[in-house]
């Protein structure tokens, strides 16, 4: 595995519209740096994953001021690390890097809070996820087409509604403390995220 | 397959992480019987990270990369497949690690000649996080509630005014809703119940009991 490093580049390089092959398999920068260092244990790529997402999850802990400086720093060591152990579990075909680094971000963070309220529970924000996620290709296929729509829909929500999923999904604010925060009445808050969704062509039929 | 599902309100906050602890294990739970609201979930979680990857950076120092890149070699905290304890068939494993146990080895509460409940310990200080047991074609006395209550189905079913709930269907009522629920007549039903105020009975041959019914959070 010598060369390892440099074959990897030479593939980013000429993947770098995001994807390939009839498979789906993802293969832009992030999810290419995260297979590489499952695979070799690379603390070279790990420095660029480190310094591409470190800044985003920092932006993350202090959105909504509801972390300290020291805690946001705190949680950028804890969400990297594991980022490093776990990243054998990484499956490409499954999730974009920046979806699976947001998800330990999202549980780390939860966990952070309930240490700092002392919460006794025995249940860490891991345990929350589905016993089995879906797997069949149908259903990743989806998964990627939704993620590349909302990437591209985004940019055309009014800001009134992007507001508001910024204050619920980035500084962690439930519906009622959002409207509590912008002084409108909860039933606004909930309709202009339902309206998000729909424009952003998430809802499924349940 | 389930019927009944969480709203995408709801979800919303579930997959963005601000529900409270017990409901988010509530719906959590759903999720296991239901490969819709999975997909559903999914996809929120989808937006969470196009959100999240348009934060605007915060510069990190290059000694917090250095105290991780120091830190690489420790020893990974173990992990484990979560198995499935056959004795309880299919519950989800978070359950299961509440419960540690089967139904049959909870301690029951009696409550009525056919609803008993179990409490368990979630560690959420606001809400009640409970198992109810209702024999078959037993009748909840007809009650009401101060706040929300989130029910999920585990086994057999129940029926009231507005429909009849299989294995995995999900409820969410808001304050105030009155309501009898009785399981079916074919089999116990075990429900899962959130609740963050305690049971009102309404009638008067239980109105007695209020005063007993306290919330038993924690």
């Amino acid at each position: 595995m010598k060369n390892a490093g440099a074959t990897v580049e030479e593939k980013i390089d000429s993947a770098s519209n995001g994807w390939q092959g009839p498979t789906g398999r993802r293969t832009d920068e992030w999810s290419e740096c995260l297979t590489q260092i499952a695979a070799t244990g690379d603390r070279a790529a790990f420095t660029r994953f480190f310094r591409h997402f470190a800044p985003l999850i920092k932006a993350f802990a202090l959105s909504g001021s509801s972390l300290s400086a020291a805690h946001a720093d705190e949680l950028v060591q804890e969400v990297m690390l594991k980022a490093w152990q776990k990243a054998s579990a990484f499956n490409p075909e499954k999730a974009a890097a920046s979806t699976w680094v947001y998800t330990i971000a999202r549980n780390c963070r939860t966990d952070m809070f309930r240490r700092l309220q002392k919460f006794d529970t025995p249940l860490a924000a891991d345990d929350f996820m589905p016993d089995q996620e879906p797997s069949e290709p149908f259903a990743m296929l989806q998964s990627r087409r939704s993620r590349d729509t909302i990437h591209e829909l985004m940019g055309t929500l009014p800001p009134d509604q992007a507001q508001i999923l910024a204050k619920v999904y980035m500084e962690g604010k439930s519906h009622a403390e959002a409207a509590a925060e912008l002084d409108l009445p909860l039933g606004t808050v909930k309709s202009r995220v339902r309206l998000a969704i729909q424009k952003l062509q998430i809802q499924i039929d349940r | 397959m389930a019927k009944f599902h969480p709203s995408v309100d709801l979800l919303t906050e579930y997959v963005a992480g601000i529900l409270p602890l017990a409901q988010s294990a509530c719906i959590s739970a759903h999720l296991n019987y239901c490969p819709q609201c999975q997909q559903q979930s999914a996809r929120l979680q989808d937006l969470g990270a196009v959100l999240f990857e348009s934060l605007t950076p915060v510069p990190v120092g290059d000694a917090l990369l250095n105290t991780v890149l120091a830190r690489l070699d420790e020893e990974p905290p173990l992990s484990y497949r979560r198995a499935q304890d056959p004795a309880v068939g299919r519950l989800p494993a978070l359950l299961q690690r509440l419960m540690k146990g089967d139904f049959s080895e909870l301690s029951w509460n009696k409550i009525t000649s056919s609803l008993s409940i179990s409490y368990l310990k979630t560690g959420d200080t606001a809400y009640e996080f409970a198992l109810y047991h209702i024999k078959a074609g037993g009748r909840i006395p007809e009650h009401t509630h101060r706040g929300s209550e989130m029910t999920l189905v585990l086994q057999g079913g129940f029926s009231d005014a507005a429909g009849s709930y299989h294995e995995g269907d999900f409820l969410f009522r808001e304050a105030s809703d009155t309501h009898a629920p009785t399981a079916l007549q074919s089999e116990d039903c075990i429900c899962l119940a959130v609740l963050d105020a305690p049971l009102r009975f309404t009638g008067w041959k239980y109105r007695w009991m209020n005063p007993f019914l306290q919330l038993r959070a924690g």
